[in-house]
């Protein structure tokens, strides 16, 4: 969400108010407003504090005799030290680089087509949206048949359209692919999102504007450069700035098909978080690796913010 | 030579017809090339779930045999959909539906309440509390999942459904869809109810909840999809079977040696239904309404 505010409107202002009532209102209003604010602080807030804290501190996972001690920044030193943090950090850059051309220009194309007036089109948004709604365990299971090697579907159908030219792919045991693999599932699986907020960003350019084109001689090239594109300008920045934050937070399919490998090749900031938590039981250490992911966040959806306002939108 | 005497023979707008015509079939094209690829391998999974023999689902796989089934049969289906027993995967599912309704049932109440106060109390400070709820949405969730396990399992919570439920019924992104949803309706609502005397929950609970069926329909499925498909939160606070959802369950097969397809492709299958019939109960009022909430641009 972009998370514009409309502006608040403006409340009915009583002229002549008894003040119980108002009190009653008043009453009525913090104890609507009460549960969301309870929960949100609760495990919301709380937790997100505590993860500062508890970055600063040796906290392990299971409670020990010793009392925990205030380290500061060593936490965090010792990530920037970890390889394999690095490592991490690199792997989810490359699946973003290659998750938002393909992800992203697959729901383009798809939202530009169905924006036509095609037979069935309402049908096909259905369709297409059938993986945003599927359990990523249960796409890992169709996936995982797929990437079977040496005999798996896709290397089945590589083998026959190259004649058996093209040897079968180890598609998520070659450090070469596996990252790949993971990016082909995943833009399979979440595309459908994209796609209908893309759709919505089509339908918010009035038609007007094509016409006015339209009349000027403009070619369907033409009316595509000139008017869809700027219209969907802010669209544009929301997909690729959502599609960034979540390639970020890449866990479920590598933790599920890969563990991390072969050789670390799969290895994803969260997935490292959470084996130093669990696996190696260093809360602090994992906690410190969360508020890096945090901030990480937070400058991209910063950048968003920037680049919507030089949009002057 | 009737070839070449035909552009002449063509109007303008004949010619710019038969253009389109030609982009419309590119278009068909391409569409059909797309669901092709989407939904193969979703039509493959049912298919292999109802094969019996779990060497031969791989083996058909690659084939056209992998679309198709010469004798179908349920019994995979029978075989996990049992409540108990060491693959009782309608034991799982009873759990993810239950974690469903009450997650969803909660967090409609809760964040739709909060919305309506947001858009039209009289609270002071009430677009601090606003602006609070946006800045929180920026915190994901993975974030701060290490202090909250930390937190409940101290609270003795881990391994119920409470805490599988309760952490996510709010949520800023769902309080500030209705808040814009309720925003958006005229002030004329409000007064009038208000001038009848009517008190701001009962405004809230006969006049505005009911006008706000897309935005009801929208938050489902999008709470359904999130709380239906949580993996990582439960593998964290789950450690026996007796409040585990079906996807952890499903993830077992992969810890396995020899996975047993034909019963995960069935699981997988079975894991479907629910948030299938949720999404094209709601789906009609869900795509109008996230269009419209979604991106304004």
């Amino acid at each position: 969400m972009t998370l514009q505010q409309p502006a608040l409107p403006a409340t009915a202002v009583a002229t002549r108010p008894a003040r119980r009532r108002d009190r009653a209102r008043l009453y009525q209003e913090i104890g609507m407003l009460m549960p969301a604010v309870a929960l949100l602080t609760i495990f919301l807030v709380v937790p997100f504090l505590l993860s500062f804290w508890t970055a600063m501190t040796n906290q392990p996972l299971v409670p020990r005799p010793t009392p925990v001690r205030f380290i500061g920044l060593t936490n965090f030193l010792r990530v920037f030290k970890d390889d394999l943090f690095w490592t991490s950090l690199w792997n989810v850059s490359r699946f973003t680089f290659w998750i938002l051309p393909v992800q992203c220009g697959l729901a383009f194309a798809s939202a530009l087509l169905l924006h036509q007036k095609l037979p069935l089109r309402n049908f096909f948004r259905g369709l297409f949206f059938l993986p945003a709604i599927t359990s990523m365990v249960v796409v890992c299971v169709i996936w995982g048949t797929l990437f079977q090697y040496p005999t798996g579907p896709f290397n089945q159908v590589i083998g026959f359209l190259s004649g058996g030219r093209i040897q079968p792919i180890d598609w998520l045991g070659d450090p070469d692919w596996a990252m790949f693999s993971i990016v082909l599932l995943s833009a399979w699986q979440a595309y459908g999102f994209q796609m209908i907020v893309y759709l919505a960003g089509l339908q918010g350019i009035p038609d007007e504007l094509y016409d006015a084109a339209r009349i000027d001689g403009a070619n369907a090239f033409q009316r595509f450069w000139h008017v869809t594109m700027p219209g969907l300008r802010p669209t544009h920045v929301f997909v690729l700035v959502i599609t960034t934050i979540q390639a970020f937070k890449l866990y479920t399919q590598v933790a599920i098909l890969t563990q991390g490998g072969p050789r670390s090749s799969t290895e994803t900031v969260v997935h490292y978080m959470v084996r130093a938590g669990f696996e190696e039981q260093k809360l602090g250490y994992a906690s410190a690796v969360s508020v890096i992911l945090f901030l990480i966040v937070l400058v991209i959806a910063l950048v968003q913010r920037q680049l919507l306002r030089r949009f002057d939108v | 030579m009737s070839d070449l005497a035909i552009p002449t023979l063509q109007s303008e707008a004949q010619r710019e017809r038969s253009a389109i015509g030609s982009l419309r079939l590119v278009q068909t094209a391409c569409i059909l090339v797309i669901a092709l690829v989407i939904v193969s391998p979703l039509f493959m999974l049912l298919i292999a779930s109802l094969k019996d023999d779990r060497f031969q689902i791989l083996a058909d796989m690659g084939s056209f045999r992998a679309f198709w089934v010469s004798n179908p049969t349920l019994s995979n289906f029978a075989e996990v959909s049992n409540l108990s027993g060491e693959l009782a995967f309608g034991r799982y599912l009873l759990n993810s539906l239950f974690i469903l309704g009450c997650t969803v049932g909660a967090g409609l109440i809760v964040n739709s309440m909060a919305g309506f106060v947001l858009a039209w109390g009289t609270l002071r400070g009430r677009a601090v509390v606003l602006s609070l709820v946006i800045a929180l949405y920026v915190i994901p969730q993975e974030s701060i999942i290490m202090p909250l396990v930390i937190m409940m399992s101290r609270a003795g919570m881990t391994d119920t459904f409470a805490v599988q439920i309760v952490p996510w019924i709010a949520s800023p992104l769902y309080i500030f869809l209705f808040y814009q949803f309720f925003a958006q309706l005229p002030k004329e609502l409000f007064e009038a109810a208000e001038m009848d005397g009517a008190s701001v929950f009962r405004i809230y609970r006969s006049i505005f909840l009911p006008l706000s069926l897309p935005a009801l329909a929208t938050v489902s499925i999008l709470m359904g999809i999130e709380s239906w498909n949580q993996y990582l939160w439960p593998t964290l606070v789950t450690q026996t079977d007796h409040a585990r959802p079906i996807a952890v369950a499903i993830a077992t097969f992969f810890g396995q040696d020899s996975i047993y397809w034909d019963r995960a492709m069935a699981a997988s299958v079975l894991m479907m239904i629910p948030i299938l019939a949720l999404y094209l109960a709601f789906q009609r009022w869900f795509v109008s309404s996230f269009v419209g909430s979604a991106v304004k641009g």
